[in-house]
């Protein structure tokens, strides 16, 4: 079963500005009253990039990551599934989900996984 | 906004200045442990500013990662009384790749603020104890730890992200940045601190056939000899009040500004991406507090973990325009001779990297720079001012210092 998207943005209530992650005080006007909301819709593809010297904790080849903007304006990081970096452009749309991201003690660790909109 | 540095409830700080500084070479060190390296260099710094046998009244050590690295914590305290320098202060200070050049503000501060008169500042790392794998994973833990961390990405994935920003909005080419990775491993192969001394060229690294098994990406658009290494070492300085330095057995150097400026812990957070907000502020107050421009730096010391860091940083502390950068790499500007030299030592990308040592070690080469020590080929001509820029996390914590040769 798919699993829902768990990011939670943060819009000020004074000024609307958008946070993720959270803040204690808002970036533009220190406020401290959010409004919690959800990635909406598809993203956008910002920046990306091939990763080939991996972290301790990934057994692979290479990792995928990207940053998009979702319809809703909120921005977020997340691993992109694709073969190589080769087949992706900045401004490309792409379809999010919740699935694993890695596994820590035998655990797997669920994120933002991106896959482009053919 | 900040009126000046050096003042406090309208009474004038003194200026500070450096009077020793001392160096390891940078590398795989598996013979030395973190406090071997931190002792060494310190020792030097303190002979250099004659010292030796002296005490001081304050210690304070860079150093990012031994808590995680060494399983050792308190690195000051043990580095003190490896000097024996009994009851001198000692503080430990992590600003992560920052940590050197905070520990020398705190130092600076220190002096100046007329609470202390000597103050010794190391900084040093030992990184190639550990794996490739848990060294990479050790400066990730940088990152913010649900919105980036988790995903898997590294500092050069960070880089490789704002790389490819910056080439859309600037038109940075790759021909720029192997123009910088050559540059600084030429100069690199001269300074005998140096952690890589191969001289690369164009042909192997970008040009000929080979040159995709030479220099294979690494994290996409940036490749291998776009990074700088891991690395272990140690550089420290000793500090004290301009006025004693002028009795010192050489020239002193002014710490004649500084500067710090923040920005948000995630890429994403940032309105625009390519723009390092805090880089441009902590050089700029860096140059007011100095009362120079740009223009008025002879030598530059920046952080080029990464070949685009220097293009950007360049751009950022105003020696050039934004999006020109490149082209001054490709003209020779920045090489020894040019409009600013920049990174003359090889910088982090070839003396090396050892993140806790940097910030110091970027001080120590203008310091040799501005004492006209540096053999033909490496020396400034007639250098009066130089710049140093410290870029912590992925630009979200940044120190710049303004150094002048104080003559006699």
């Amino acid at each position: 079963m798919k699993k829902k998207i768990a990011i939670v943005a943060y819009r000020c209530r004074r000024c609307n500005k958008i946070h993720y992650p959270f803040h204690d005080r808002c970036i533009a006007c220190k406020g401290r009253e959010f409004e919690e909301i959800r990635p909406e819709g598809n993203a956008r593809l910002l920046t990306y990039t091939q990763i080939f010297n991996l972290p301790w904790g990934f057994d692979q080849r290479f990792l995928v990551i990207g940053v998009v903007e979702f319809e809703n304006n909120i921005k977020a990081m997340g691993q992109i599934k694709v073969d190589s970096a080769d087949s992706l452009r900045t401004g490309m749309v792409m379809k999010a989900g919740w699935e694993p991201v890695r596994v820590v003690d035998g655990e797997k660790v669920y994120g933002l996984m991106l896959e482009p909109l053919t | 906004m900040r009126k000046s540095v050096v003042s406090r409830g309208g009474e004038a700080m003194r200026d500070v200045a450096i009077i020793g500084v001392g160096m390891i070479p940078f590398g795989r060190r598996d013979e030395d442990s973190l406090l071997d390296m931190l002792a060494f260099a310190s020792l030097k710094a303190l002979d250099d500013a004659g010292l030796g046998e002296g005490n001081v009244n304050a210690v304070y050590v860079g150093n990012m990662g031994a808590g995680i690295l060494q399983h050792q914590t308190g690195v000051a305290s043990a580095l003190l009384d490896r000097l024996s320098l009994y009851p001198a202060a000692a503080e430990s200070i992590d600003n992560g790749p920052a940590s050197g050049a905070s520990a020398i503000k705190n130092g600076l501060l220190a002096v100046a603020s007329g609470y202390y008169d000597y103050v010794l500042v190391a900084g040093g790392e030992k990184m190639r104890e550990v794996t490739g794998w848990r060294a990479t994973d050790f400066v990730a833990t940088m990152t913010h730890p649900q919105a980036e961390y988790v995903y898997g990405v590294t500092l050069p994935g960070m880089a490789g992200m704002f790389t490819r920003l910056y080439m859309e909005k600037y038109g940075v080419t790759r021909e720029m940045l192997v123009e910088v990775a050559i540059k600084n491993q030429q100069m690199g192969a001269l300074n005998p601190y140096s952690h890589v001394e191969m001289i690369i060229t164009r042909e192997g690294i970008f040009e000929s056939p080979h040159a995709i098994v030479n220099n294979p990406p690494a994290a996409d658009p940036l490749h291998l000899y776009d990074a700088c290494p891991v690395s272990d070492g140690a550089a420290a300085v000793v500090l004290c009040p301009l006025e004693m330095a002028r009795k010192a057995a050489k020239t002193p150097v002014l710490i004649a500004g500084f500067g710090q400026a923040t920005n948000t812990l995630t890429l994403q957070e940032r309105e625009d991406p390519t723009d390092l907000k805090a880089v441009t502020l902590a050089a700029h107050q860096a140059f007011e507090m100095a009362k120079l421009k740009p223009g008025d730096i002879d030598v530059a010391e920046l952080h080029d973990a990464f070949t685009i860091l220097e293009i950007a940083e360049s751009e950022h502390v105003g020696f050039f325009p934004k999006g020109k950068g490149g082209k001054a790499v490709l003209e020779g500007k920045t090489r020894l001779g040019g409009q600013i030299p920049i990174n003359v030592s090889g910088g982090l990308k070839a003396r090396g990297h050892p993140v806790g040592a940097t910030g110091v070690a970027q001080v120590v080469e203008i310091v040799f720079q501005l004492r006209h020590e540096l053999e033909k080929g490496r020396q400034v001509e007639n250098a009066k001012n130089g710049l140093t820029v410290n870029f912590g996390g992925f630009g979200n914590n940044v120190l710049a210092f303004v150094l002048r040769r104080v003559e006699a």
